[in-house]
């Protein structure tokens, strides 16, 4: 079934008497959202047997408006939760929505340590470059010469690749997507909910009312349309001898490896040692 | 001399040309949508045709492989060849590997003797699709097999393209084609084999010599009556149809934030924003129901909901 014939109702996974949600208009993490229960949808995972582990900050308050199990933790540990929540309860399909700020700055140490487990457990980085919430400060993904409330001569801090530094942490699935292509953003995030082991998924999000207006990137329509120049799509490499894009972020599915999943193994020793 | 070799040729399947060195070159007209293999066949022809000891001529149009454009190579081989190009209404061969593209250049076949060999496979381009409505009546070509073969004597039609994806490769249909070209050129058949294992990927030749085969096959069979009845339909257009049907937008007021996505996003500029400033549903019937203002709303406040 094509991606026009879905029967997919978003409103069957949300709590609709906290809408409209508190983001502000044109922010791209609500089609980050979308994206993400059209991938649960898809894979057909209860809703019971679900769990979302949130941060602090823009991304971290999806949580609260999915008709699951959700938990709002503190800053930068929603990994932290997340790999103690399924190492308690490893029939849950942990999930955690986080932000840049949240994941790489604050909880960077967290992502490293969860992708060097390889736990069970999807983590879906919403990349908007800024932090939004607490009034558009500076955050490690925000690219050379942008203007935030803390560099207001340009940010000359070098960027932080997160997919890659995932991959070399050792997760076990890396992906990235753009929120204007939603259809391949559901597939990265269902590549990374079946896939068994630490999957990192970013995506590039946008804030349109604090960094877009900052840096007079245009209304939120312009700014989702310039994702689209910004990123070579996977599987370029192959078809294009030379690519005239060398410099772009890549998208799709990045980097897999078979490690094993850090919690099957801490059972069986677990068992193990029991019988012993 | 030339008018009598074709003419021994029109009655059936009988080589074209050279059975002695053609005083008159022998015109062979290739065309396709790029990146089908235009160049490929024609490339194919030349080097066969120079290794036969003939002078060729050969002039093509390509760079539009990246556009699905029209490509098309004219190849000229006989004893003297002076101008690379083949003069409308002068063409002994037209090797299609479109249905539209082979309709586009008829006029270049000889009147009477030519022989049109062509894929029926269809490439619809984007400007023949005049209404983004899915299923809607497109601009392509009309013509079925059985009206062109009633104007022309020798059409050799197949549905190339299917047959080879039968085969294992779509890309065989080149192949395919090539054989039955090559019925209609008097040159050894274990020449055409050696140069075409030449010039496709070493682990596909043996798909394409069981295309080559099915391709001589093919015109053994040929029988002008069955195609003028209709018998043999050009191929149909990979196309599915909707398996489900859904309403139009629904647009949840108390949700909407305004923030233009889906106006600017809309192919069919069938929203706007009113006077509250409210995502609306201006012109409905526009509405094609692609999904991408719902899908691109970070609101939720669109919806489209199926029809139980």
């Amino acid at each position: 079934m094509s991606e026009v014939d879905s029967k997919f109702n978003i409103r069957d996974y949300l709590r609709e008497h906290m809408f409209p949600h508190f983001l502000c208009p044109g922010c791209g993490h609500g089609i980050a959202l979308r994206a993400l229960l059209w991938a649960i949808d898809e894979l057909e995972i209860p809703k019971d047997k679900l769990a979302f582990v949130s941060g602090i900050g823009c991304s971290g308050r999806l949580g609260a408006y999915i008709d699951s199990n959700t938990f709002h933790v503190t800053h930068g540990r929603p990994l932290a939760f997340a790999t103690g929540l399924k190492l308690a309860r490893p029939d849950l399909e942990v999930i955690v929505i986080t932000g840049d700020g949240d994941c790489l700055a604050i909880g960077g140490n967290h992502l490293i340590h969860a992708c060097r487990r390889n736990l069970n457990i999807t983590c879906m980085m919403l990349n908007n470059e800024v932090y939004g919430m607490t009034g558009g400060q500076v955050s490690p993904t925000t690219s050379s010469n942008r203007f935030t409330t803390t560099t207001p001569h340009g940010n000359y801090e070098p960027v932080f690749d997160a997919c890659k530094l995932a991959e070399a942490a050792g997760a076990g699935m890396v992906g990235r997507e753009i929120t204007l292509q939603t259809p391949a953003l559901k597939n990265v995030l269902k590549e990374g909910l079946s896939h068994n082991g630490f999957s990192f998924v970013e995506v590039m999000s946008d804030c349109t009312e604090v960094f877009g207006r900052k840096n007079e990137l245009g209304d939120s329509a312009e700014m989702v349309l310039t994702q689209k120049s910004s990123v070579r799509p996977d599987g370029y490499d192959n078809t294009v001898e030379q690519p005239f894009r060398p410099n772009f972020l890549k998208t799709g599915v990045m980097a897999r490896n078979d490690r094993p999943e850090y919690a099957a193994a801490y059972r069986q020793h677990i068992m193990s040692m029991k019988e012993g | 001399m030339m008018t009598e070799l074709n003419q021994a040729s029109s009655k059936n399947a009988q080589p074209v040309a050279q059975t002695q060195v053609a005083k008159v070159p022998v015109n062979v007209l290739i065309v396709g949508v790029g990146g089908q293999g235009v160049i490929m066949v024609s490339k194919v022809l030349a080097s066969l045709c120079q290794q036969q000891g003939y002078e060729v001529k050969q002039s093509e149009v390509h760079g539009m492989a990246k556009r699905g454009g029209s490509v098309f190579s004219h190849v000229r081989f006989g004893e003297k060849v002076y101008s690379p190009t083949i003069p409308v209404g002068q063409a002994d061969v037209l090797v299609a590997l479109e249905w539209a593209e082979g309709l586009r250049w008829l006029p270049y076949l000889k009147p009477e003797t030519g022989i049109f060999i062509a894929d029926t496979q269809k490439i619809v381009p984007p400007f023949a699709c005049r209404d983004r409505k899915h299923g809607a009546a497109n601009g392509y070509a009309k013509e079925t097999v059985a009206d062109i073969s009633q104007m022309i004597s020798n059409c050799y039609a197949a549905d190339a393209g299917t047959t080879a994806a039968e085969l294992g490769n779509a890309r065989a249909a080149n192949t395919l084609l090539l054989g039955m070209l090559s019925t209609t050129l008097d040159f050894p058949e274990s020449e055409w084999r050696d140069i075409i294992s030449k010039f496709v990927p070493p682990k596909t030749i043996d798909i394409n010599m069981q295309a080559f085969d099915q391709g001589r096959e093919w015109v053994e069979r040929y029988d002008p009556a069955a195609l003028a009845q209709g018998q043999a339909e050009a191929g149909s257009v990979a196309q599915q149809p909707h398996q489900v049907q859904f309403e139009l937008p629904v647009i949840t007021e108390a949700w909407c934030k305004s923030c233009d996505i889906c106006v600017k996003f809309c192919p069919e500029r069938c929203l706007s924003l009113n006077e509250n400033q409210v995502a609306e549903l201006t012109k409905p019937e526009l509405c094609t129901l692609c999904r991408i203002c719902e899908r691109l709303c970070p609101d939720f406040a669109i919806s489209l909901n199926y029809k139980h």
